[in-house]
C-alpha cells in the first residue's frame, strides 16, 4: 500500500478565474521511503495540491472530487479533530519562505516543543537541543533560546525541519523549501532532507520549479502543467527522455553548461579599481552603529563586446557593485573608468552624458514598471529627458517594442497587463532607447519561469550581437553565467575571489568558494538533453 | 531582551523625554512670545493688564527688557524650580493650582483609558473572530458610529439619558457637596460620579482600539507563522491565544501610545461637560477669564504628561517584541 | 477609472456616505435660499420645542432657529474642514517628501520635528493656539493645520521611502531624469492613494476639532457653528433639549459619512494598484 494515494484530486477555483479548476483530477502516489517530485511553473496548482493534502487550503478553494489516502485514511473525509491529529504528527510540513514562517514572539525551542505538546508526546523542552541537533545546526541550546529573527534563512528552514520532522512522522511534504535560500544553502538543505529520509524511511513529497533540484534529489516525478498532471514517471526516465511536450520544453528551457568562448576584442570599456562601499546600519543617541562592508576593494575589467558574468549569493555585494557603476550609489574609495573618464568624479550633471552610454535592466518585473504609466511613454521617457521631441521619441518606442518581440500597438497599455516576461522585454527595451554602449543587467531573469526565462536569455544575446553591446550580466545562478557569459567573476563577501574566462573558471576553480559554489549546483552530474 | 540591553534602552529613551521635555518648555515661551502685543499683558489676560503693580512685577518675573536668549534661561530656571507663574484670577501659584487638580484628572483619564483599551481589545477580538457574521457588523457600526460622535455631545447626551430623564446618575462634580463622606463611602460617592465622565471620554477610543484590534488580529490570523502552527497540528485555541493575540497587541501598544495625548486633550471637554474638577477644568476656566499664564501651565503639564506615557508604552512595546532594536 | 468607481459603490457604506455628504453640501449651499435671514436674528420665542411649524428643530434661548443655526453651520464645518485638511496637507507632503527624498541629516532633522509635534496633545495645543492669537476663521484654520498635519508628512515619508527604492524609480534615475522630475512623475502619483484616504479621515477629524473649539467659546464670533449651537445649549440642557441634540445629530452624520466614504476609497484604490500577473 502506498504512503500516499492521491486520485481524481480536483480542486475549484473561485469564479472569475483564469481556468474552472485549480487542479484537474490528479493522480500520484508517494511510496514510503521515496523522494516524488511534483514539478511546475507558477499556477500549475502544485501548492493547491500539498495544501489539500493537509487540509490547509485557504476557504476560497473547494476540494470538487477525488480522494487523498494516506495510510489507508481517506484525509478528505476525516474530521476536522482526526485532521489536526495527523498533522505535524504523521505528516509534517515546510513551507517556502522560512523568513515570516515562525511567530516572532516565541523562542525557537518553545515553539519545537509546542509540536510535542500539543500531540501529547513526552520530551517537551528536554529533547528540543537534540532535534536542533538532528538538523546540524551548531551549538543547539542557544538555538533553541533565540527568538527567530536572530537566525539567518537557513538557520530558519532547518528549525522547520526540526518541527516537521519532530514526531517522526511518516510523510514530509516540503513546498519549495529552498527557492528563498542562496545556492550553498539550497545544496546543505537539500543533502540534510536525503539524508533524513535514508534514516528514518520518510517519504518525501518535494515540490519544486527547478529541474535540478528535481535531478538532485528525486526518485520519481509528477510534471504539472496548469492544474493537469501531464507526464509522470520515474526520474532517470522523466531527466533524461521526456516523452510530453511540455516537459521537454521545461527541460530544453534549463540552461546547459556550453560557455561560448570569450571576446577578442582588446579594447577596455570599462575598468573598476579598488571600489568600496561600506553601508553603515542603526546608530542614533547611545548607540552603537554597525559597519557593513558591501563592496571590498573590487576591480573588474570589461572588453567591448564582451559580456562578464558577476556571480554570487545574496550580500555578495554584485548589486550594490552594479549600482556604484551606474550612481545609484556613491562608492567611498575607487575609481570607475569607462573609456577614459573617472565616473566616481563627475557631479549629477557631468552624469547626464553618460546616461546615455550606460543603461541598466532591473531583477523584478513587477517594480520596474511604473504601474501608473503607459508602455510607450515608459520606454520614450529616457530620450524625452536628453532633450529628443515626444513624437520622435515615442516613434522609436514602437521601434524598440518590435526590437524585442512585442507588437507596437501595445503601447498604449499599461503594465499590469503584461505578464512577467513581457514585462521585463519592456524594460529591456526601456534601457535600448538610450542606445547605451554598456548593458547591465541586474539578474534580469531570476524571477521568471523557466520557459521564459530562456526566452529572454536568447533576447539578451541576440540584442547583443545585433548592437555590438557590451554586457555586465549580474546572477546567482552558475547554470545563467555558464550559458552567456565569456568571462566570469565570483563575489564573495564583497570581495571579488576569482575571475577569468568562464570555461576555465568553471573546469578548474581555484579558490575555495567558486568550488563550493560550483558543487552547490543542484544536478550537476545530469546533462539536459538536447533537441 | 537581555536585561543590559534593556537598561540600555532606557536610558535612551529618558534622555530622549528629557529633550522632549525641553523642546516642549521651548515651545511654551515661543507660544507666549508669539502672541500679538506685549508678552507681559498676554501674560497677565485681560484683568491682569489693567493692574500696573501685576504688571511690573511679571516684567521683572520674566526680565522682559532683557534679551531674548536670557529670557529662556530665565523661564527654564523657574520651571526647574517648579515656579510657572501666577494666576492672577486666581490669586495663586498655578504650580500650586495643577497640583491640586491633577488627581482628579489621574483619576478619570485612567479610568477612561482602561476602560477604552480593555473593552475596545475584547471588542476587537469578537468581531475578528467572527469576521463577516452579524456580531462582527455590529460592533463595526458601533464602533464606527462612536467614532465619528463628538466627545461632549456624547456626555451631554449621557447627562440628558442618564440624568435628567432617568435621575440614575449625577450630571456634574466630583462628589456629593456636603455630605463628608470617608472611607470606602468616600469611594463608591466618587464612583458615581466618575461613571458618567469616564464613559464618555472612553467610548470614542473604545471604538478606537475595536477598530484596531479587529483590524490587526485579521492581518495577523493570515500570516506564515499562523499556517506553520496550523500545520504543526495545534488546535485553533490555542493558536488564537499563543499565536495570534500576543502578536495582534503590537500594534495596539504603539498606537495607545500615540493615542494618550489625544485622551488627555479630550480630558478638556469631558471635564468642562461634568463640571469635573480636574486640570481641563481649570483650562476652561482659565480661556473665560483669558488666563494665559494657568492656560499655557495645563499644556505644559499635559504634554509632560504624554511623554511620560509615550515611554510607558515604548519599554512595554519593547518588553513585549524581542526585535526592537536598541541602537 | 471605472474600475475604481465599480469596487467603490460595492460598498454600501461608502454609498451612504456620499449620499449624506452631498446632503450636507447642499444644505450648506442653500442655506440662504432656505432659510432668507441671518442665523443670530431673534425670529420669535424663546425655547420653542420642535415640531412648531415657525421652528422645525425648536429655537434657542434667544429664539433664534437651531434648523437655520445647522444649515448656516453646515458651511462653517465643511469650509473649515477642507480648507484646514488642504493647508495641512500641504504643509505635511513638502516635509513629508524632502524628508523620505533627502534622507540623512535633513531626514532626520524633520522627523525630530515631526515627532515633537506629535507628541503634544493636539486639542490642547489648538486651544492654546486660537485663545493666544484670538479666535477668528483664520486662526481657527491655522491652528487645526497646525496639529493636523504630522499623520500626513509620516505617512508620504514613508511611501516616498518604499518607493525611491522601487526599481522604476531607481531606472528613472539611471536614465538621467532631473529630481524634480522624478518626484513629481513618478514618486508622488504612487503615494496618493494612502494620502486620499488620510485626507477624507482628516476632513473628518478637523470638522471635531472645530466643534470642540466653538463649544469651548473659541469659535470665530461671526459664525454660528455647530459646536457654538451645543455649547449654548448646554447649561439650559434640562428646558431646551433639543438645542444640544439636533447640532449634535449634525455633526455625527457628516463624520460619519466622511468615514464611511474614506473606508470606500481605501478598498477600491488598493486593488487597482496591487494587481499582478
Amino acid at each position: 500500500m502506498s504512503l500516499l494515494a492521491v486520485r481524481g484530486l480536483t480542486v475549484a477555483l473561485p469564479a472569475g478565474g483564469d481556468r474552472a479548476d485549480a487542479v484537474h483530477a490528479i493522480d500520484f502516489a508517494v511510496e514510503p521511503g521515496e523522494s516524488l517530485c511534483v514539478v511546475g511553473e507558477s499556477g500549475s496548482g502544485k501548492s493547491v495540491c500539498a495544501a489539500a493534502i493537509m487540509g490547509l487550503l485557504p476557504p476560497a478553494l473547494r476540494v470538487r472530487g477525488g480522494s487523498i489516502d494516506f495510510e489507508g485514511v481517506d484525509l478528505l473525509k476525516l474530521s476536522a479533530t482526526g485532521l489536526r491529529a495527523l498533522r505535524g504528527a504523521r505528516i509534517g510540513m515546510i513551507f517556502q519562505e522560512p523568513m515570516t514562517a515562525l511567530n516572532p514572539l516565541m523562542r525557537v525551542g518553545e515553539q519545537i516543543a509546542e509540536v510535542l505538546t500539543v500531540h501529547g508526546a513526552r520530551g517537551g523542552a528536554a529533547r528540543v537541543p537534540e532535534l536542533l541537533a538532528a538538523v546540524n545546526l551548531p551549538d543547539p541550546a542557544r538555538i533553541a533560546r533565540a527568538y527567530p529573527h536572530l537566525l539567518s534563512g537557513g538557520q530558519r528552514q532547518r528549525v522547520m525541519i526540526a518541527m516537521a520532522l519532530a514526531l517522526e512522522p511518516a510523510l514530509l511534504i516540503a513546498d519549495e523549501p529552498t527557492t528563498a535560500l542562496d545556492v550553498t544553502t539550497q545544496m546543505q538543505i537539500l543533502r540534510l532532507i536525503k539524508d533524513i529520509q535514508t534514516r528514518r524511511g520518510t517519504g518525501v513529497l518535494f515540490i519544486t520549479h527547478d529541474f535540478g533540484v528535481v535531478a538532485e534529489i528525486a526518485d520519481r516525478v509528477v510534471v504539472m502543467q496548469e492544474g493537469r498532471v501531464v507526464e509522470a514517471g520515474p526520474a532517470s526516465a522523466i531527466l533524461n527522455a521526456p516523452q510530453h511536450p511540455y516537459t521537454r520544453a521545461l527541460i530544453a528551457a534549463v540552461p546547459h553548461r556550453s560557455a561560448p568562448p570569450p571576446r577578442a576584442d582588446p579594447a577596455v570599456v570599462l575598468e573598476l579599481i579598488g571600489v568600496r562601499k561600506t553601508y553603515w546600519r542603526g546608530g542614533g543617541l547611545l548607540g552603537r552603529r554597525s559597519r557593513v562592508p558591501a563592496v571590498q576593494d573590487a576591480d573588474i575589467t570589461l572588453h567591448k563586446g564582451e559580456t562578464l558574468g558577476l556571480v554570487g549569493e545574496s550580500g555578495s555585494g554584485k548589486s550594490t557593485l552594479a549600482r556604484c557603476i551606474v550612481r545609484l550609489v556613491q562608492p567611498e574609495e575607487g575609481a570607475i573608468r569607462f573609456h577614459a573618464t573617472d565616473l566616481t568624479l563627475l557631479d549629477r550633471t557631468g552624469w547626464k552624458p553618460f546616461r546615455k552610454r550606460i543603461q541598466m535592466v532591473f531583477q523584478d518585473p513587477f517594480a520596474s514598471l511604473n504601474p501608473r504609466r503607459r508602455v510607450g511613454e515608459i520606454i520614450a521617457e529616457g530620450p524625452m529627458a536628453h532633450g529628443t521631441s515626444r513624437g520622435v521619441a515615442l516613434a522609436r518606442a514602437r521601434e524598440l517594442l518590435g526590437l524585442v518581440q512585442l507588437d507596437a500597438s501595445v503601447a498604449e497599455r499599461f503594465p499590469h497587463e503584461f505578464s512577467g516576461g513581457q514585462r521585463q522585454r519592456i524594460g529591456i527595451a526601456r534601457a535600448l532607447a538610450m542606445d547605451p554602449e554598456l548593458l547591465i543587467a541586474d539578474e534580469p531573469v531570476s524571477a521568471l519561469d523557466v520557459s521564459v526565462q530562456a526566452q529572454i536569455l536568447v533576447l539578451l544575446e541576440e540584442l547583443r550581437r545585433e548592437l555590438g553591446l557590451t554586457m555586465l550580466f549580474i546572477t546567482h545562478d552558475l547554470r545563467v553565467a555558464a550559458q552567456i557569459c565569456g568571462r566570469v567573476a565570483v563575489m564573495q563577501h564583497g570581495v571579488i575571489v576569482e575571475q577569468g574566462e568562464t570555461a576555465l573558471v568553471f573546469a578548474s576553480p581555484r579558490h575555495a568558494y567558486t568550488r563550493s559554489l560550483l558543487d552547490s549546483i543542484p544536478g550537476r552530474g545530469w546533462m539536459p538533453p538536447v533537441g | 531582551m537581555g536585561s543590559a540591553r534593556f537598561w540600555r534602552f532606557l536610558a535612551q529613551r529618558l534622555l530622549k523625554m528629557a529633550a522632549m521635555i525641553v523642546a516642549i518648555a521651548v515651545a511654551n515661551f515661543l507660544l507666549i512670545h508669539a502672541a500679538p502685543g506685549d508678552p507681559a499683558s498676554v501674560m497677565a489676560g485681560e484683568a491682569g493688564a489693567a493692574d500696573p503693580q501685576f504688571m511690573a512685577q511679571l516684567r521683572a518675573q520674566f526680565g522682559l527688557d532683557k534679551p531674548l536668549s536670557t529670557q529662556l534661561l530665565i523661564y527654564l530656571g523657574n520651571l526647574l524650580h517648579g515656579d510657572l507663574g501666577m494666576s492672577f484670577r486666581q490669586g495663586r501659584p498655578v504650580a500650586g493650582l495643577i497640583a491640586e487638580r491633577l488627581p482628579a484628572t489621574l483619576l478619570l483619564t485612567g479610568t477612561a483609558f482602561a476602560f477604552a483599551l480593555a473593552m475596545g481589545m475584547l471588542l476587537g477580538a469578537l468581531a475578528a473572530q467572527r469576521v463577516g457574521r452579524w456580531a462582527d457588523s455590529a460592533i463595526t457600526v458601533l464602533a464606527l458610529g462612536f467614532f465619528a460622535t463628538p466627545i461632549f455631545w456624547v456626555g451631554l447626551m449621557l447627562v440628558l439619558v442618564f440624568s435628567v430623564w432617568l435621575d440614575w446618575l449625577p450630571s456634574f462634580g466630583m462628589n456629593t457637596v456636603g455630605a463628608d463622606y470617608t472611607g470606602w463611602a468616600a469611594v463608591a460617592d466618587t464612583a458615581q460620579y466618575l461613571v458618567l465622565p469616564a464613559l464618555t471620554l472612553g467610548l470614542f477610543y473604545m471604538a478606537v482600539y475595536a477598530r484596531l484590534t479587529r483590524a490587526s488580529m485579521l492581518e495577523v490570523a493570515s500570516q506564515d507563522f499562523v499556517r506553520t502552527a496550523r500545520a504543526k497540528g495545534v488546535p485553533e485555541g490555542r493558536i488564537l491565544r499563543r499565536h495570534i493575540l500576543r502578536n495582534a497587541l503590537l500594534p495596539v501598544i504603539t498606537y495607545a501610545g500615540i493615542q494618550a495625548g489625544q485622551l488627555i486633550g479630550g480630558s478638556i471637554l469631558v471635564e468642562t461637560v461634568f463640571a469635573w474638577p480636574g486640570i481641563g477644568r481649570l483650562a476652561f476656566d482659565a480661556l473665560l477669564a483669558r488666563d494665559y499664564q494657568l492656560l499655557l501651565g495645563v499644556f505644559l503639564c499635559t504634554s509632560v504628561l504624554t511623554v511620560v506615557v509615550n515611554l510607558v508604552t515604548d519599554v512595554v512595546y519593547a518588553w513585549v517584541d524581542p526585535r526592537v532594536e536598541v541602537g | 477609472m471605472s474600475d475604481f468607481v465599480r469596487i467603490f459603490v460595492r460598498n454600501r457604506g461608502a454609498v451612504v456616505g456620499v449620499v449624506v455628504l452631498a446632503l450636507v453640501a447642499v444644505i450648506a449651499a442653500t442655506a440662504g435660499v432656505l432659510f432668507p435671514f441671518s442665523p443670530w436674528d431673534m425670529r420669535g420665542a424663546p425655547f420653542s420645542p420642535p415640531g412648531d411649524p415657525d421652528f422645525l428643530l425648536g429655537s434657542d434661548s434667544l429664539g433664534r432657529d437651531v434648523a437655520a443655526g445647522i444649515a448656516y453651520g453646515a458651511r462653517v464645518s465643511l469650509l473649515i474642514g477642507a480648507v484646514s485638511t488642504c493647508v495641512a496637507v500641504l504643509i505635511g507632503v513638502t516635509l513629508g517628501a524632502v524628508a523620505g527624498y533627502a534622507s540623512g541629516l535633513i531626514d532626520d532633522a524633520i522627523m525630530r520635528f515631526t515627532e515633537f509635534f506629535q507628541t503634544i496633545p493636539s486639542f490642547v495645543l489648538a486651544v492654546v493656539l486660537v485663545a493666544i492669537f484670538s479666535p477668528s476663521l483664520g486662526s481657527i484654520v491655522v491652528a487645526i493645520a497646525i496639529v493636523s498635519w504630522p499623520p500626513v508628512a509620516r505617512v508620504i515619508r514613508a511611501e516616498v521611502l518604499s518607493l525611491r527604492s522601487r526599481e522604476f524609480v531607481q531606472a528613472a534615475e539611471v536614465l538621467g531624469r532631473s529630481r524634480l522630475s522624478i518626484i513629481c512623475r513618478e514618486i508622488l502619483p504612487n503615494a496618493l492613494s494612502p494620502l486620499i484616504v488620510l485626507a477624507s479621515l482628516m476632513v473628518a477629524s478637523a470638522i471635531l476639532l472645530e466643534s470642540g473649539l466653538s463649544f469651548l467659546g473659541l469659535g470665530d464670533p461671526n459664525l454660528m457653528s455647530w459646536g457654538f449651537m451645543i455649547g449654548a445649549g448646554r447649561s439650559v440642557i434640562r428646558l431646551a433639549w433639543w438645542m444640544s441634540v439636533f447640532p449634535g445629530v449634525a455633526i455625527f452624520l457628516t463624520v460619519l459619512a466622511l468615514n464611511l466614504v474614506g473606508e470606500g476609497l481605501t478598498d477600491a484604490l488598493n486593488p487597482r494598484l496591487a494587481r499582478r500577473r
